[in-house]
């Protein structure tokens, strides 16, 4: 059953910029990532060749940055579009537990969430690729970069019920992309210092895995506040998803809903 | 006849204002209920209720001989409803539209969706985008997607807003052909007395959230129903000279002298001469009865907006 809500939550996308959107999110990161290109020697004077670990770090931290606003506008819309163009009556009519229609929206989220994120990674895989033909592919960094994506992934969605819980109650996309807006300006800032106190910030736990990429970063011990950051994004998801399940189960639908 | 649906003492406060206020409704399978009332009357607040879209703040609704309450599901799925307005994903075709609602309901008929689109009369516009539809063709497409689940009750609420008086006589035409020929089992909200007076079997109506009669309509006819109210010396000889004379027999005897008579209300000079002619005398002679709405005026107090 669930299977058949998340199909038609994807075909309710159908025809909008939600699509547009998922590229978006992901082109900044390729393009960010392209930068591994540029001519590079090590301290040695040799020229170094591509590092495949240092372009997953550029995408990931890109990613990263942006992705506080695009989720939150995508779960935004998933969430408002059925007040905005009012078929919520429709939809909290059917003979369906209110629950597995939220589920369905945040699970249509979360393949968003890995869709453009395996997208981000395009191009840093495509080199991969190509560069396997002239050198061995550093199979470490892959694993390495894959796990990152899939970790901060994970941690994105995190908040994600929050935006949600925002756009439910304002039954507009406003207050989740504003959220997510100051969101992204805060992980912006917080990714510049490379710190990791950041990560108390929730949607700065995303950057735990990537920072793990970065060179030398890793050397300077982020566990004592990734456990931290790592329990408080838990509660604020946990908190916010309850949230959301009472919010739908006693929501009364009236005229101007 | 089976019960389809039944509220015991449906109430819904807001605050302090009670919108909806201890409403006994009674549905049989194969009614086609007008729940009458003008706006603001409590009826789409009522119609939210029965689909569980708000919460009774008092009072039970059995749906199919069960508590909706517990059931929702399983009444949810032999339900069929449009409320207030029948909203849809604009970015959609209407094919696509109900193909969604199709998997919301968990069916594997795809046939249905054009089977659905050609009852309304909108398959021609299959493919075309649901924002480009005018209103009229959103309420055929809102009945199309109650009807595509075959479900055994329709509720819709003013389903003819925004049609044109054709469209309004077409889907008039439709909801009686699929209640004789598929059984389907309606509740219709209008605040359009003429409409609801042509289309339903039975009437509810309501009026500052509360239903003050329900009433079959063909008891409402006879009630609204205009005739020549007679006082005769003599009624068993009048009866006679109405059957032999005038070759009438939808009168009735309403005793002390009085006969009501259906028939002849505009030719009340050719009753009194054959009557006269007949050696009764005629005391009195008035045409009386309300039309529909001179009674729901009476109920109601006078509500002028219906």
């Amino acid at each position: 059953m669930f299977n058949r809500l998340i199909a038609a939550e994807l075909m309710k996308l159908k025809h909008t910029k939600m699509y547009l959107l998922v590229l978006a999110g992901a082109l900044p990161a390729n393009l960010v990532t392209w930068s591994g290109f540029l001519p590079r020697v090590t301290p040695d004077g040799v020229r170094a060749g591509i590092d495949l670990q240092d372009m997953f770090y550029r995408q990931g931290m890109t990613m990263t940055i942006l992705a506080p606003f695009m989720f939150a506008l995508m779960i935004g819309y998933i969430v408002s579009r059925e007040y905005q163009e009012r078929t919520i009556n429709q939809l909290f009519a059917y003979p369906i537990p209110r629950v597995n229609i939220l589920l369905a929206k945040l699970t249509t989220a979360l393949l968003l969430i890995f869709v453009t994120s395996a997208l981000s990674s395009v191009s840093t895989l495509a080199t991969a690729l190509v560069s396997s033909f002239t050198q061995p592919v550093d199979t470490a960094a892959l694993g390495a970069g894959i796990r990152m994506n899939l970790l901060a992934c994970v941690l994105s969605f995190g908040t994600v019920p929050l935006a949600a819980a925002l756009s439910m109650v304002g039954k507009s996309v406003i207050p989740s992309t504003v959220l997510g807006a100051l969101a992204a300006l805060v992980t912006l800032i917080g990714e510049m210092g490379h710190g990791a106190r950041g990560f108390l910030f929730p949607w700065l736990m995303p950057y735990w895995p990537v920072r793990e990429l970065g060179q030398g970063l890793q050397r300077i011990d982020a566990a004592a506040y990734a456990v931290p950051g790592g329990i408080i994004l838990t509660a604020l998801f946990a908190i916010s998803l309850v949230f959301c399940i009472v919010y739908y189960e006693k929501a009364e639908i009236h005229s101007g809903s | 006849m089976t019960c389809i649906l039944r509220t015991e003492g449906l109430t819904k406060r807001y605050g302090g204002k009670t919108v909806v206020d201890n409403v006994n409704m009674t549905i049989r399978a194969g009614d086609i209920y007008g729940f009458l009332g003008q706006n603001g009357a409590g009826k789409t607040t009522t119609l939210r209720m029965l689909t569980g879209l708000i919460h009774p703040s008092e009072g039970n609704i059995e749906l199919f001989g069960t508590a909706l309450q517990g059931n929702r599901s399983m009444a949810m799925s032999r339900i069929g409803a449009i409320i207030e307005y029948p909203g849809f994903y604009l970015n959609l075709n209407a094919a696509e539209n109900l193909e969604i609602h199709r998997r919301m309901m968990g069916m594997g008929n795809k046939e249905s969706i054009d089977e659905a689109l050609a009852i309304v009369g909108l398959t021609g516009a299959k493919y075309q985008k649901v924002r480009s539809y005018s209103l009229g063709m959103k309420q055929r497409l809102g009945i199309a997607r109650a009807l595509l689940h075959r479900p055994e009750l329709l509720l819709l609420d003013e389903p003819t807003n925004g049609l044109d008086p054709g469209g309004i006589k077409e889907m008039r035409q439709l909801f009686l052909e699929l209640a004789r020929k598929r059984g389907i089992t309606f509740l219709i909200s209008s605040h359009l007395l003429g409409e609801v007076e042509q289309l339903a079997s039975k009437i509810g109506i309501i009026h500052g959230g509360r239903l003050l009669e329900e009433i079959e309509s063909e008891a409402l006819r006879r009630k609204t129903r205009h005739c020549l109210e007679i006082k005769v010396t003599d009624e068993r000889k009048a009866a006679f000279i109405l059957e032999q004379k005038l070759g009438t027999t939808d009168y009735v005897v309403s005793g002390s002298g009085g006969l009501r008579l259906y028939e002849y209300v505009e030719e009340p000079e050719r009753v009194s001469a054959a009557l006269a002619a007949g050696g009764v005398g005629v005391r009195e002679l008035s045409v009386s009865g309300d039309s529909l709405e001179d009674y729901f005026l009476k109920l109601t107090g006078g509500a002028k907006h219906v």
